[in-house]
């Protein structure tokens, strides 16, 4: 079955065979029907549909259930101009994108801020406020009525600089755009871009911490993807040469959803084979057509219970997620993390923070400070404000009281990826990957905050592109030598035991090349051979300088690695000092084995 | 000013329709912390069912109640095969469209097996020329039966839910169910009962909605389950005396804006407020906000 899906994949995949594929059907195109033709170019706009609701759902994990008002929103931008104001194809359609984009812009802003559920009841009244506005705006949009006689070429209405575009010069047309587009699509998902993408898909709070801003990622989706459904929306326009509400409400949304769906969440190969199989289905099979809504129903109910991958689970290998240009080029060349330059002030002081929870206060009046190339172990009973404190550090609580300084920056306040990105960041106590992701891709999203090229660069393959993603993936490949992960770099993480997602989440930290690192319980579950790889990491990141605040209850393993030692107890500082002190202090000892008596007395 | 109350009148009126089928919507919210997006279907099945077997000559209460039982056994059939396993993928996208799909199915075999056309519906309750008067203005007693059986609910739904073992077993199970489950609370008969409950409000909601208007079509659920969102929305989710004043708010907004700046833009108004309300207050106008351990 692997060897079935690994030939189509090759197959699917191969730049040669699509090549092939676009030239016949562009040299093929003059002898074809009309029909033909015309089905074949509403194949290319569902192709572009599905691969907008994919890039948004699939890729990015934010559900739309109103679709097709970004769709709506190109084809009536294209229809409008061209009919009622006379502008150019060449004009209209890049400004129906622009139109498109723009409302994903705007829709993003509310969109951003709720997730799950809520995002899905916001996608709908979207759709709909979308649907009331057509409906209503009779001047504009023709109302219920619609708007009929948008210049198309099956009416052989559409010019294009004066000349007259048939059935197979508009199929033409638009099959070498959307080629175009697809290949700028794939590119991109395989870029940091895509990675990003994935990355707030799964915790937003892990993509924080490694310096992906959630909301500007979320904007990005939301306009490439009404980019694209704007793309498709105006080359649907002039397809059908009419546009009315009822071509744009719930039900068309909910046909992209489904091709989406049953493609495969996240597959741009599989988004093809849906759109061709629900571009054809309908035609080819009068009951299929009888019985589509249903069918639909069915489909929306079950596949993501059934096939949960969709086609491309079924038929395609998953998708990766780097660059195999930049894969070629690095080889198994490995490039050790760089040293931070050493600096002897301490570069991250807490002061005097202090967390309330309501009438709780879990961090009351804590300081302290890390040095650069020192290990600083935090422990503490259960519930004494130890990850609380790493919370409050990384910016995800905003602290009651107090300030934390990063290099003389009080970074209180910020937004935790800006703190991340600044060079500072943690790993959690549940280690919160990417798990559909290779060990190397994981590792390699870390590296995330120091990437530079901009988006166009990584869609159209720049070579300055891929020496930047190269350059990483090389630090990748020291860093999985280090942590023992060389043999397992190309499985993804869902496949792998439990010790290996703590050491990937170590070392994801590590690729962020970082200046302060807060490690949560790095060593919890792990078998002893694992924690030898963790403590070579952990002292691999204090050779390079870095300042490191352990988390840790496995006492041997703190002993032997940590410079300094912060008890908490209660939200308190109980204790700061070095590990031997530590065994002695009376108050630790009460702390955790309870009061002891004084037999003296 | 007379304009003014019939029309914060007529806005109460549709408001307690909003209102029903938030509260609806918010059984399965306690439960499971789902909500069926296929709600907006069930109400039409409820409403169109009862309509075709009384114009087959079946009598009134006959027909709905056996449209209430097959409502029924949608929902038995939708919470144990579309959520319940949807849950287990994680997150809220497997149920929130598996739902939608459920609602889906039942729009289309609808319109297959009944015709997309609209069916009139008959007068069950009151006719729709029954009112009372209220300073003068005509309140349609179709729409009074639906304001007093949403505030009886309420009534009902807080009463069971402070007072009763099963309301903190229900409240138990929705904060986390195995942990219920360890201590003995019978969590699948809850939720299942929190689904048939669901729906049944919402098969009787579809039938009082359908006797106001007079006819139902098989599209005649989902922009209702929208209102219907937007009403549990603005009293925050899972809240049913918020379900009650965000529908009655609702209502009035959609009809002020009705009457005074354009009747085309009420319904856009209502799916903005939602967008709105969620963004600025996604507990809610009347609810607290719930915190989040990270």
């Amino acid at each position: 079955m692997t060897g079935v899906r690994r030939l189509l994949t090759a197959l699917v995949t191969n730049p040669v065979a699509i090549g092939l594929l676009v030239v016949a059907l562009f040299a093929g195109a003059g002898w074809m029907s009309g029909g033909t033709l015309q089905i074949l170019t509403f194949l290319l706009v569902n192709i572009l549909l599905a691969q907008s609701m994919n890039l948004l759902t699939g890729v990015a994990g934010q559900i739309s259930l109103g679709h097709a008002g970004f769709f709506g929103m190109g084809a009536y931008a294209s229809g409008i101009l061209m009919k009622s104001y006379g502008l150019g194809f060449v004009a209209t359609v890049p400004a129906a994108v622009a139109v498109a984009a723009l409302t994903g812009l705007l829709v993003s802003f509310p969109a951003g801020r709720v997730r799950e559920f809520y995002l899905a009841m916001m996608t709908l009244a979207f759709g709909l406020i979308f649907r009331e506005v057509v409906r209503e705006w009779n001047d504009v949009t023709g109302g219920a009525m619609g708007l009929s006689g948008v210049p198309s070429p099956m009416l052989r209405t559409l010019v294009i600089f004066d000349l007259k575009i048939d059935a197979a010069w508009y199929f033409r047309i638009v099959l070498i755009i959307t080629a175009a587009v697809m290949w700028l699509l794939h590119n991109f998902i395989q870029s940091r871009f895509g990675r990003a993408f994935y990355a707030i898909h799964v915790s937003e709070v892990a993509a924080g911490s490694i310096g992906i801003p959630r909301a500007a990622t979320k904007r990005l989706a939301y306009v490439l993807s009404g980019a694209l459904a704007g793309l498709a929306g105006a080359f649907y326009a002039h397809l059908v040469g009419y546009l009315g509400p009822e071509s744009f409400d719930l039900p068309r949304s909910v046909e992209v959803l489904v091709t989406t769906v049953v493609g495969g969440l996240g597959s741009m190969a599989g988004q093809v084979l849906s759109a061709v199989l629900f571009t054809f289905l309908p035609e080819k099979l009068q009951v299929f057509a009888q019985y589509q809504f249903i069918v639909y129903g069915i489909i929306l109910a079950f596949s993501l219970i059934v096939i949960p991958r969709g086609l491309a689970g079924l038929l395609l290998l998953p998708p990766r997620f780097v660059k195999r240009a930049a894969l070629r080029r690095v080889g198994d060349a490995a490039e050790p993390i760089r040293a931070v330059q050493a600096t002897s002030e301490p570069g991250l002081r807490v002061e005097r923070v202090t967390m309330r929870f309501g009438g709780l206060t879990a961090v009351d009046d804590v300081s302290l400070s890390l040095q650069p190339g020192r290990i600083t172990a935090l422990i503490g009973p259960n519930g004494s404000g130890k990850s609380t404190l790493i919370n409050v550090i990384s910016g995800i609580y905003q602290p009651s009281s107090g300030v934390v300084r990063f290099f003389g920056r009080a970074i209180t306040g910020m937004a935790d990826h800006r703190i991340a990105a600044s060079g500072l960041v943690r790993t959690f106590q549940d280690p919160r990957l990417v798990p559909s992701f290779t060990v190397r891709e994981n590792l390699l999203l870390g590296a995330h905050r120091l990437f530079r090229r901009n988006g166009l660069a990584a869609a159209l393959n720049l070579p300055g592109a891929i020496r930047e993603e190269g350059r990483h993936l090389a630090t990748v490949e020291a860093v999985l030598r280090m942590a023992g992960l060389a043999e397992v770099a190309d499985r993804t993480i869902e496949s792998l035991p439990y010790g290996y997602r703590r050491l990937v989440e170590v070392g994801r930290a590590l690729l962020a090349e970082p200046r302060a690192i807060l490690l949560d319980e790095p060593a919890a579950g792990l078998t002893e051979a694992e924690m030898a790889l963790l403590a070579r990491l952990i002292r691999a990141m204090k050779q390079a300088g870095l300042m490191v605040l352990l988390i840790e209850h496995h006492m041997d393993f703190v002993a032997e690695l940590v410079d300094d030692v912060v008890v908490l107890d209660s939200g308190r500082v109980i204790y700061h000092g070095d590990v031997q002190g530590m065994r002695r202090d009376p108050q630790v000892i009460a702390a955790y084995l309870g009061e002891t008596e004084d037999v003296d007395a | 000013m007379e304009d003014a109350l019939t029309l914060i009148l007529a806005g109460i009126s549709v408001g307690s329709v909003y209102a029903l089928i938030a509260i609806g919507l918010n059984l399965t919210y306690w439960t499971t912390r789902t909500m069926n997006f296929g709600q907006g279907s069930v109400m039409m099945l409820g409403a169109m069912m009862t309509a075709v077997l009384v114009a087959g000559g079946v009598i009134d209460a006959l027909a709905a109640l056996a449209s209430l039982v097959v409502i029924a056994a949608i929902m038995v059939f939708t919470e144990v095969f579309t959520v319940r396993p949807a849950l287990k993928i994680g997150g809220s996208m497997g149920w929130a469209v598996s739902t939608l799909g459920v609602g889906i199915i039942l729009q289309g075999v609808a319109a297959k097996y009944f015709g997309s056309q609209a069916v009139a519906f008959p007068d069950m309750v009151f006719s729709a020329q029954d009112y009372v008067e209220v300073f003068g203005v005509r309140f349609a007693l179709q729409y009074l039966a639906i304001l007093v059986l949403s505030v009886a609910l309420v009534a009902l739904l807080e009463l069971l839910l402070r007072r009763t073992v099963w309301g903190r077993a229900m409240r138990a199970v929705s904060m986390d169910a195995d942990l219920a489950a360890v201590a003995g609370i019978p969590v699948r008969p809850i939720v299942l009962g929190s689904y048939i409950a669901s729906g049944l409000l919402a098969g009787i909601a579809g039938m009082l909605i359908a006797q106001t208007g007079g006819t139902v079509d098989p599209a005649f659920g989902f922009d209702l389950m929208i209102f219907g969102f937007v009403a549990a929305v603005l009293g925050g989710i899972g809240s049913s005396s918020g379900a009650l004043l965000g529908g009655l708010v609702l209502g009035v907004i959609e009809k002020l804006v009705g009457g005074y700046v354009s009747t085309a833009a009420a319904h856009g108004i209502a799916f903005a407020l939602l967008v709105v309300v969620l963004v600025a207050r996604p507990q809610g106008l009347f609810g607290q906000r719930e915190v989040v351990k990270v």
